[in-house]
């Protein structure tokens, strides 16, 4: 509890931390103790790979994305990565645009000059805002994942809170499976406070297992990957 | 064996089980889930495998519980996070409301968590005065209606789009555009927005709780979970102690296993990790990640050799989805927390197998459940063995203890089991039925009861046929 509390709550944070220290010991003491009989194990199986192999890891990934109401966008270099940013940018309604500050995308910042630009150096994105810009860490063949992270793709809001979200990616960074991207989440997961992959777009069935796509999240999720 | 929830069980599951309507959705959302799953389990190369792999690591994991609670509570520690150990639902609760009240919130808003659930937290809250959102749409339509969730994945199942435009009109007028699919869904949506934004607590469950980097993985569609772990500046999980794993790597299994048995996605939209407050280099997301694990009773579960693979749930609602009794009375009759034969083992005990040990019996025994389970948990036999135990403990009331002593008594002599016979015959043929078959004879004709015994049959029969062998 914070250093700024009055007297009287910083009792009852003290008292309880003090019940919670016991029991703490005490759970840990029952799990312990329970754990020491050892139960039944069924036998192993020999299990092999859970998927087929992927021949073509970035044709897998454009058939994955589409199954599930991705856009992909194959760009030959920086100016086509431009060019097809601002061709999304230009379907989408006026209102602000949050882009993820790095000097990639800055450079890219000549796509977006139309709109009024709010970037991570900044904060989060603001509630209003048409679309969301980031880079991501990793993009994944077998699901048709992208891999994002707090530090590394503009923080926690910058692939949730606009109705649409661009990612910015490079063909290298394309991964086969979910064991690789998470070998990469791995690595960087003490350096960032949230990892996390992302398939399509938001959706909800809950209304007679109907699916629809666009619940709270991004009803728009659009890869640009430069080869 | 008394009180109100074995009542209450069989005056609701009866009603249900005669409602037509309520067949009719619950039919048509879980045959549609069969067709989204058994599509999914195609693109594993071999689902058992698949099985297997989860049971192993669950297995690990539950049989190793202190080690790795210790390791992720070090790392969420090290991360910046705090972590509560909650014995019992009571303390839980104290936490999350003293916390909030600590902090000045007035407003939470959650994601969907059967925990929060499990230890009554919307109504301690709001007992303080807090507005408590349900930000999932199946979730938050049952707040609405004032009523617990149907299923421990889709909520509001039980419910029709006519059902829900009514409901809509009603509680959220100024947010309703129209009456389609996607207009409710855009009607919720503009209603939780402002509150995602506003909050100044969001609340998660966990589905797992990741040792190896102290962090917890959620896994939703719609990106509410991810909102409400984002934009208010604190964060709290609730997870029970089974939820942890050894390692992230785990999930490159139980991720794509857990989507498709629970909708038949390959993996679900948004699969989360979280471990901590957000850093000093991260430009936003909550400034204080609290993490509660609560007990009560799991340690006791854990205790038992032969239940502890309970444990190894995951929460998918596969066996919901494919136990018959669960079809035909939906999720609301149990009176539980938690549902259909998962729930059934689970409830006696974490609440006690004296007042509900009637739900052993709620299952034809058939074995979908155990068949289904993607971690391999053996629920039709945990249904016996809570029967079993039932009785061992005397828990059952003493008209069905002395019956089954007369059961024995004319089950092991032939002269005894005739004269037994007899007598039934002659009372079923007098009162034409007996009490204790009202259930069953209330919707269903009593067949006459025949004039021979199988004894005396077999042998006319014998008879006839050596008739007609001449």
């Amino acid at each position: 509890m914070s250093t700024e509390e009055s007297g009287g709550e910083r009792a009852n944070g003290d008292r309880v931390n003090r019940q919670n220290r016991g029991a703490r010991e005490e759970i840990l003491r029952r799990v312990r103790e329970a754990v020491k009989k050892a139960a039944p194990r069924l036998d192993a199986i020999a299990t092999g790979p859970l998927f087929s192999p992927i021949p073509n890891p970035l044709e897998r990934f454009q058939t994955e994305c589409a199954a599930n109401f991705m856009e992909t966008i194959l760009t030959p270099d920086r100016a086509g990565t431009a060019a097809a940013l601002r061709q999304v940018l230009a379907s989408l309604p006026p209102g602000e645009i949050f882009l993820q500050d790095t000097p990639e995308l800055r450079q890219l910042a000549p796509a977006v000059q139309e709109r009024s630009v709010r970037w991570s150096s900044e904060g989060g994105p603001a509630e209003s805002s048409q679309a969301t810009i980031s880079l991501c860490e990793a993009l994944v063949a077998l699901t048709g994942s992208v891999l994002v992270s707090s530090m590394g793709c503009g923080g926690r809001g910058a692939s949730v809170v606009a109705p649409c979200h661009v990612v910015v990616a490079h063909a290298a960074q394309l991964v086969l499976d979910l064991e690789a991207a998470l070998t990469h989440a791995r690595q960087i997961a003490f350096d960032n406070s949230y990892v996390g992959l992302i398939t399509g777009s938001s959706r909800t069935a809950d209304i007679e297992k109907r699916l629809i796509i666009g619940a709270h999240g991004p009803r728009r999720l659009v890869v640009l990957i430069e080869q | 064996m008394s009180g109100a929830p074995l009542e209450q069980f069989h005056h609701d599951a009866q009603a249900k089980a005669q409602d037509p309507a309520h067949r009719k959705t619950i039919r048509w959302a879980i045959d549609t889930y069969e067709a989204s799953v058994a599509k999914g389990k195609t693109r594993f190369m071999n689902w058992e495998e698949a099985r297997q792999r989860c049971y192993e690591i669950k297995w690990e994991a539950v049989n190793h519980l202190d080690r790795y609670l210790e390791e992720f509570e070090a790392n969420v520690t090290k991360r910046g996070g705090h972590v509560f150990w909650a014995a019992d639902s009571e303390q839980a609760r104290h936490y999350v409301v003293e916390l909030a009240r600590a902090r000045g919130v007035k407003r939470v808003v959650k994601s969907k968590s059967m925990l929060t659930e499990e230890i009554a937290l919307n109504p301690g809250l709001e007992k303080q005065g807090i507005k408590v959102w349900e930000t999932d749409l199946g979730e938050f339509i049952v707040q609405l209606r004032h009523e617990p969730p149907y299923h421990i994945v889709t909520p509001a199942m039980h419910l029709n789009r006519a059902q829900v435009i009514e409901l809509f009109r009603e509680k959220i007028p100024d947010d309703v555009t129209g009456e389609s699919h996607e207009e409710l869904v855009a009607a919720a949506r503009r209603a939780l927005r402002r509150e995602f934004f506003a909050a100044e607590m969001g609340i998660s469950g966990a589905n797992f709780l990741v040792a190896d980097t102290g962090m917890i993985a959620i896994t939703t569609n719609e990106g509410n979970g991810r909102l409400c772990t984002s934009l208010p500046r604190i964060h709290v999980a609730l997870a029970g102690i089974e939820k942890v794993i050894p390692r992230m790597q785990d999930l490159a299994t139980l991720w794509p296993v857990l989507a498709t048995v629970g909708t038949g996605q390959h993996i679900t939209t948004y699969s989360t990790l979280i471990g901590g407050p957000r850093t000093a280099q991260e430009n936003d997301g909550p400034e204080e990640f609290h993490v509660i694990l609560l007990d009560n009773g799991r340690s006791r579960l854990l205790a038992d050799p032969e239940r502890r693979d309970i444990l190894q749930c995951i929460r998918c609602g596969a066996c919901l989805n494919a136990c018959p009794v669960y079809r035909n009375i939906g999720g609301h009759a149990y009176g539980t927390v938690y549902q259909g034969p998962i729930g059934s083992v689970l409830t006696p005990a974490l609440s006690g197998l004296e007042q509900f040990q009637h739900l052993s019996y709620a299952s034809s025994l058939c074995g979908n459940c155990s068949s289904v389970c993607p971690v391999k948990i053996d629920l039709a036999h945990h249904l016996l063995h809570n029967r079993r135990n039932a009785v061992a403990e005397g828990a059952r009331p003493w008209r069905e203890r002395l019956g089954m002593r007369l059961w024995r008594w004319a089950m092991s002599g032939r002269r005894r089991f005739q004269l037994a016979g007899r007598l039934a015959r002659t009372v079923l043929r007098a009162c034409g039925g007996v009490s204790a078959l009202k259930p069953w004879t209330d919707f269903r004709e009593m067949p006459p009861m025949p004039k021979q015994t199988f004894r005396q049959m077999w042998e006319s029969d014998k008879n006839l046929n050596a008739k007609d062998a001449k």
